[in-house]
């Protein structure tokens, strides 16, 4: 099983689809929990700046260097920043370099994304401040750190970022196992399907008993394929019974003739005449026989008495036959096999009347100084025999339709003949599981394939 | 006048049978099921029969096989409507000597009799056939037209061969195509026609009359005339 097979496989899509919405829930999950926390935490630390600005507020201007330089010492973590600036702004007292240029001074506590910057710190520190103005004239600058909040952010990102492929990994390999199963039974289905696509309409898809999805589609194609076999069944029926009920009063209407015939003297101008209608009679009697033989052929189910059939000995038969017919109408014939040919499986009988009809069809419809071959190759599966000839060819449009009864190809209306002969052939190639292929050679003639591939069952 | 029993049980088939084969001076009996076919094959002298594969009381294959067995030797052409080929092995198997498959046409049915009727008369074994000034040495497969030796193929000798041994017997497409590449199904009027056309340039010099006539709608027929 292929692993694009596998990715194409609806349930692996599903999966996907669904690990996809999954991961972008938890994203979301994880962002509402850290916009959260760090809410929490900034209100903390804001309520904390609010205190210590209070405390400052009330205490006396003199003794505000020693609170602040107490408060100081008691930021054991040193994440506290403050200053004290007079009216024009510079530094009185504490350890901040300058007021923060983005603080608004509405005593209200901010968030400063370019930070503050410490007198003897390198780089600016990312901080929450206030900034309150003293009854003195003199503003209070207060800000703390918000290395705790960033910190604290940055774990559940981390945690996000880990657990994003731990809930991806098993998404995809979970996809991977689940869609197999499925697949195996689809190629089950796939085996099960060719027989009934080379027209063995008997078969049926397998149902297994888990009465699953796939199982449901297969019991509705087993009841469409045995609705379909029924009105073949009853078409073919029809077709049957037509050619059984006709043929006995028209072989009666024959003899009929016949005996009129020998009644009347040969220099009669009805002997003429009667000759005449039984050359139509024996031409409606052969297409019956035809039909017949043709629903007799479908209901052959006699493989097992099956022999070898030397494919090399009976063209040699075929050629030895048909040969002085291609001549007589100025066409080349030519054989061409290789040295040896595995035996195929058949009725040595049944094969020699399907090449006989393709060879006699290859002759019949190509113009005089024409050419028809007789090729086998070798192929992988089996052997091939295409019978190729320089005649009008079959339309592509007409190539399915020929093997059908009575069909006859645009190009085939001008010669004599039953339309009945492809489809004899193609009877019995499917008695044989073999293959009928009906294309064009370069020269735009037709060339008609027998594939004697074994039967795949 | 040869004597030619019918076994068959529908009435229209075996009025068939029995007029055109009147019509062909034999003298025909008919027996309509099985039993009484048997028993008028076994007591009565017959030169050949027709027989119904599928009859009631006594089946066609049972019957042809119970007469072997009682030792009439007399020929049989099945006639059914199975045109199968391991039906027709069958029913050569269990002694049938020719098979005939339903629709037929009355000429092909009675020129299979006949060839029943000269088989049945024939000496076992010849070396040799003649017709008129053509001559076969069947050992030897080498055949002559007055004494100058004619070049045939081995289809060609096996071709003339049938038609020297059913001489003055019309001989249909089928039954020439059977006994000579022992094919059974029609091969179409033109295959055997272009063979039949070949052989008769062949055996055939300017000049001589000819051997192989065409019989319209029916077959060919080789005759000294």
């Amino acid at each position: 099983m292929k692993l694009t097979d596998l990715w194409r496989s609806s349930s692996s899509r599903l999966l996907l689809v669904y690990g996809g919405l999954f991961a972008l829930w938890c994203a979301a999950l994880v962002g509402v929990i850290q916009w959260n926390t760090t809410r929490y935490l900034s209100n903390v630390v804001d309520i904390k700046l609010d205190n210590i600005t209070g405390y400052f507020r009330t205490i006396d201007r003199s003794r505000l260097p020693e609170a602040m330089a107490v408060t100081q010492s008691l930021d054991l973590r040193d994440v506290i920043s403050y200053g004290l600036f007079d009216g024009a702004g510079r530094l009185l007292e504490g350890n901040l370099a300058r007021i923060p240029p983005d603080l608004p001074l509405d005593e209200k506590v901010h968030l400063l994304r370019d930070g503050v910057q410490r007198v003897q710190g390198h780089h600016p520190r990312r901080a929450r401040a206030i900034a309150v103005h003293l009854t003195s004239g003199e503003l209070l600058v207060l800000a703390r750190d918000t290395s705790v909040v960033d910190a604290v952010g940055a774990i559940i990102q981390r945690a996000a970022l880990w657990g994003l492929p731990l809930i991806v990994l098993p998404g995809l390999v979970g996809a991977l196992l689940l869609s197999r199963q499925p697949l195996r039974r689809v190629r089950h289905i796939e085996t099960a399907v060719q027989p009934i696509m080379r027209g063995d309409l008997r078969q049926r898809l397998p149902v297994s008993p888990r009465r699953d999805e796939l199982d449901l589609l297969a019991g509705i194609v087993n009841t469409m394929l045995a609705e379909i076999e029924r009105l073949m069944g009853e078409v073919k029926g029809v077709c049957d019974n037509i050619a059984h009920d006709l043929r006995t009063p028209l072989t009666r209407l024959r003899a009929q003739l016949h005996a009129l015939q020998h009644e009347t003297p040969p220099a009669d101008a009805r002997h003429a005449l009667i000759e005449r209608t039984i050359a139509d009679a024996d031409a409606l009697l052969d297409r019956f026989r035809a039909l017949l033989r043709i629903s007799e052929l479908e209901d052959m189910h006699r493989r097992a008495g099956f022999d070898q059939v030397d494919l090399i000995a009976t063209l040699k038969h075929v050629g030895e036959i048909y040969a002085p017919l291609a001549e007589d109408r100025q066409i080349s014939f030519s054989l061409e096999t290789p040295a040896a040919v595995p035996g195929v499986r058949g009725d040595p009988h049944l094969v020699f009347e399907a090449l006989s009809n393709l060879v006699d069809n290859a002759i019949k419809f190509t113009p005089p100084q024409g050419k028809v071959r007789v090729r086998t190759t070798l192929e992988a599966q089996g052997p091939r025999i295409d019978v190729i000839d320089n005649g009008p060819g079959i339309r592509a449009c007409d190539r399915g339709a020929v093997v059908q009864r009575f069909y006859r190809g645009a190009t085939a209306q001008a010669e004599a003949g039953q339309g009945l002969g492809l489809a004899i052939v193609a009877a019995i190639v499917r008695l044989h599981s073999f293959r009928l292929e009906i294309g064009e050679c370069a020269g735009g003639g037709a060339k008609v394939s027998l594939l004697c591939w074994a039967a795949v069952d | 006048m040869p004597r030619v029993l019918t076994i068959e049980d529908d009435t229209v088939t075996a009025r068939e049978i029995v007029a055109e084969l009147t019509r062909r001076g034999l003298s025909v009996d008919w027996a309509d099921n099985g039993r009484a076919g048997f028993e008028r094959a076994r007591d009565g002298a017959y030169d050949a029969i027709t027989l119904d594969r599928m009859l009631p009381e006594l089946d066609g294959l049972a019957l042809v096989t119970r007469l072997r067995e009682s030792g009439v030797q007399t020929p049989v052409l099945m006639i059914s409507a199975l045109s199968d080929v391991d039906e027709r092995v069958r029913g050569l198997r269990a002694g049938g000597d020719d098979y005939l498959t339903k629709p037929f046409s009355p000429d092909e049915m009675a020129a299979r009799v006949e060839v029943l009727l000269r088989r049945h008369g024939q000496a076992a074994r010849e070396t040799t056939l003649r017709v008129a000034d053509l001559e076969l040495d069947l050992i030897g497969r080498v055949a002559r037209r007055g004494g100058v030796e004619l070049e045939l193929l081995p289809t060609e000798f096996r071709l003339l061969e049938f038609l020297v041994r059913q001489s003055g017997q019309v001989l249909t497409r089928t039954m020439i195509f059977e006994a000579v590449w022992g094919y059974h199904f029609d091969p179409g009027t033109n295959v055997i026609e272009v063979h039949i056309g070949r052989l008769r340039r062949k055996i055939d010099p300017p000049g001589s009359a000819a051997l192989i006539r065409t019989v319209r709608g029916s077959g060919y027929l080789l005759e000294a005339d």
